[in-house]
């Protein structure tokens, strides 16, 4: 029964659950360094890279860079070009007023 | 309050108004005349199809600049709101915001491709359109509908009251810099303070009044009171009525404001629909990337760079500006840390009193931001109304570029605020105005550029207000008028009473804000993260489980739905403990176990939406099939 699924559900479900990895990745790695290196310190220790606070660096600055090259990849790998559904003209489509 | 008062006397004298001139007005003006052409340019379009297809959905013609730039950046108050947060606590902010890292991804990857073909097989042009063909039920149509309606006229009445403010902003002199959606109706600012000097006030009572500068009343009662406890019998008979009346914020500038606003937004979007907002939308969006990114460089250039910037700010404030959970001025400020030498001082000790950004808020934030944009209507709209899978590939590559663009750099270009200018009592929602003056003084053509930079909240409120105007239209012609009332309307009635709706909602906005209502703010807080919470698990239940069922997805909307607002009313209400922790607000949520309400919402919408489905009898396979099979041959 399933074998009849559309290629797009399949796909899209993939693809979904991938987008969820990451986006628990990115907030496991991203608050736990923030949380590491940047809660409950003395602020004799502050460290600065390039002028940002480390744990703003490490924890937001340099992940924020990596998932615009993990978006660039996502787009380029995944998103598969599928039809969204051709049964609507692509012009004058009567259709949108019956319902 | 009263606890206020020392920090805001000391630098009472120090906020002077730079000047705007007419930079401001001008900027302003453009924009309304853009506008009022891309309306002109989206009503061509528009007629290349059917109506209701054409007006409220653009043909489903949306490219990858206008899906990527308008469907997950947050609406303007957002963004108004932004700079002020981190100029108030400092780095922890960018930890706020970390969620939008992955917002690029998260909202176009999980539900677009689907949603986009979902809305193509069920001819929807609304999202309650969608959960009405996909389940085969009006009445979940209905309920989603109801629920949109209620969500978005709230969000809206707020955005006309800042559109208003904004104008009166603009206005040369006005003595306002920018729009701060908590605005009380009775604010004594210190430009309307010097006019009532230059009026005859006495400098002793000029004195007395100093410390209420940026402080909000709710009533004139409040502000009475609050002016007997300051000054002597005498002194309040004699100028306590010019006193209220110069306190007064909605006086005729901004009724002025609020009628060139209306009409600008409602006439546009009236000749354009769907596609005028979406583009005036992508205009102002590109606009305020160039904004900050001129004033990215001329920040950084007056601070000495981002390495002097932090430092002189943690100078200026205190520790918690460089580390989590945030600064507390109110705490930890110049004043409150008499001798911090003796032992190293830690950003937190058990007796910070207020948390920014506790680990829980941290995490909340990574889900809200991410979630909600996925789950709020307007962007579910947005997909739907996306040309191809290319044009949601391409903008993944473009949204992640632009937020990396916009909200890092912001960040940074209040950081150097708080380098630059060290205290803004009162009002922190002007930073980024003030800097935008300070950055272009020494400019030629500089108060053009300070001007443009200063007007881009009002287009962020004008594109905000068009889309929801839009939304909500379709919704009482579509969901509304075409289901219920009249199924059998011909295009040209369905074109009159979606004019008709336009103008009606206008209406109400205008009549809601002449004099707008203080509770009302409550629920602006609560629809924004409730609409997400509602429809965030039924849309995803819609696209991806067959299994789901109509009472699964009604479960989901109202179990969300009524999560986040009890919460919300227990912390409006103040039923709960006071929490120490995330903004400073008039209005708060309780944070049940230190959690945003959003995890909450949407927890329950869950367990509501996966329990109730399996519990139910299996949707109709033909139904099924229709939606989730391959297409079989016609």
């Amino acid at each position: 029964m399933t074998d009849n699924t559309d290629p797009v559900v399949r796909t899209g479900r993939r693809e979904a659950l991938i987008v969820v990895g990451i986006w628990l990745t990115a907030a496991v790695w991203s608050v736990t360094t923030s949380y590491r290196l940047g809660y409950n310190r003395p602020v004799e220790e502050l460290k600065l890279i390039w002028g940002f606070p480390e744990w703003t660096f490490w924890g937001v600055a340099v992940p924020w860079v990596v998932c615009v090259v993990i978006s660039w990849i996502f787009g380029a790998l995944f998103v598969h070009d599928s039809h969204l559904g051709e049964e609507l003209p692509e012009e004058a489509d009567e259709l949108g007023l019956g319902g | 309050m009263t606890n206020h008062l020392p920090a805001l006397l000391a630098a009472a004298d120090t906020s002077k108004m730079p000047s705007v001139g007419y930079g401001a007005l001008i900027a302003l003006v453009v924009f309304i005349l853009a506008s009022l052409w891309i309306g002109a340019l989206a009503n061509r379009r528009t007629r290349e199809g059917s109506f209701m297809t054409g007006f409220f959905l653009g043909n489903r013609g949306l490219g990858a600049w206008a899906l990527a730039l308008t469907a997950t950046v947050q609406s303007g108050g957002t963004f108004m709101g932004f700079p002020s947060l981190v100029y108030t606590h400092g780095w922890i902010v960018a930890l706020w915001i970390g969620g939008y890292i992955v917002v690029p991804i998260t909202g176009f990857g999980i539900l677009g491709k689907r949603l986009a073909q979902l809305s193509r097989r069920t001819e929807a042009i609304t999202v309650p359109d969608l959960f009405r063909s996909r389940f085969g039920s009006p009445a979940l149509g209905l309920v989603a509908s109801l629920f949109i309606l209620l969500y978005l006229s709230f969000m809206m009445f707020a955005q006309f009251k800042a559109g208003a403010i904004v104008m009166k902003t603009a206005w040369p002199g006005s003595g306002v810099l920018s729009v701060n959606e908590d605005q009380k109706p009775f604010t004594l600012t210190a430009q309307s303070l010097s006019t009532l000097k230059d009026d005859g006030l006495s400098d002793v009572v000029a004195d007395k009044l100093t410390p209420l500068i940026g402080h909000g009343f709710s009533t004139e009662r409040e502000l009475t009171a609050q002016l007997k406890s300051l000054l002597t019998a005498d002194e309040l008979t004699e100028s306590k009525d010019r006193i209220v009346k110069q306190s007064k914020q909605w006086d005729r500038l901004y009724l002025y404001g609020l009628a060139i606003f209306s009409l600008t937004v409602v006439a546009y979007t009236l000749m354009g629909g769907f596609l005028a907002a979406v583009w005036t939308d992508m205009f102002q969006s590109v606009l305020m990337f160039f904004g900050v990114m001129v004033l990215l460089f001329a920040s950084l250039h007056q601070a000495g760079g981002l390495e002097n910037a932090t430092r002189t700010a943690l100078k200026n404030t205190g520790p918690g500006y460089v580390y989590g959970p945030g600064y507390d001025d109110k705490f930890e400020g110049p004043k409150a840390a008499p001798n911090a030498t003796t032992a190293p001082r830690m950003a937190y000790d058990a007796a910070v009193p207020r948390e920014f950004l506790p680990l829980s808020l941290a995490l909340s934030f990574f889900c809200v931001w991410v979630w909600s944009g996925v789950g709020s209507p307007a962007s579910l709209v947005r997909l739907m109304a996306s040309q191809n899978t290319e044009v949601i590939r391409r903008s993944i590559y473009l949204l992640s570029v632009y937020n990396l663009g916009i909200y890092l750099p912001l960040i940074v270009i209040c950081i150097c605020g708080r380098a630059l200018i060290p205290e803004l009592p009162g009002q922190t929602d002007e930073i980024i105005p003030r800097m935008a003056l300070l950055a272009t003084k020494d400019w030629p053509g500089g108060s053009l550029i300070a001007g443009m930079i200063l007007a881009a909240p009002f287009g962020a409120v004008m594109s905000t207000v068009s889309s929801y105007l839009v939304v909500l239209s379709s919704g009482l012609v579509r969901d509304i008028y075409q289901r219920f009332i009249r199924p059998q309307a011909t295009p040209g009635e369905l074109r009159k009473a979606a004019y008709l709706s336009m103008i009606f909602v206008g209406a109400v906005a205008v009549a809601v804000n002449i004099s707008p209502v203080a509770y009302l703010q409550a629920f602006i807080v609560f629809s924004a993260t409730g609409s997400a919470a509602t429809f965030l698990i039924p849309s995803i239940m819609a696209c991806y489980w067959r299994r789901a069922t109509v009472a699964g997805a009604l479960a989901g909307m109202t179990g969300g739905a009524s999560t986040v607002l009890s919460l919300y009313l227990l912390g409006i209400l103040e039923k709960t403990p006071e929490q120490r922790i995330g903004q400073l607000t008039s209005f708060r949520p309780y944070y049940l176990c230190d959690f945003d309400p959003f995890l909450w919402g949407v927890l329950v919408s869950g367990l509501c939406g996966i329990l109730v489905s399996l519990l139910t009898s299996p949707p109709d396979k033909a139904l099924l099939s229709k939606m989730f099979d391959k297409e079989t041959a016609k």
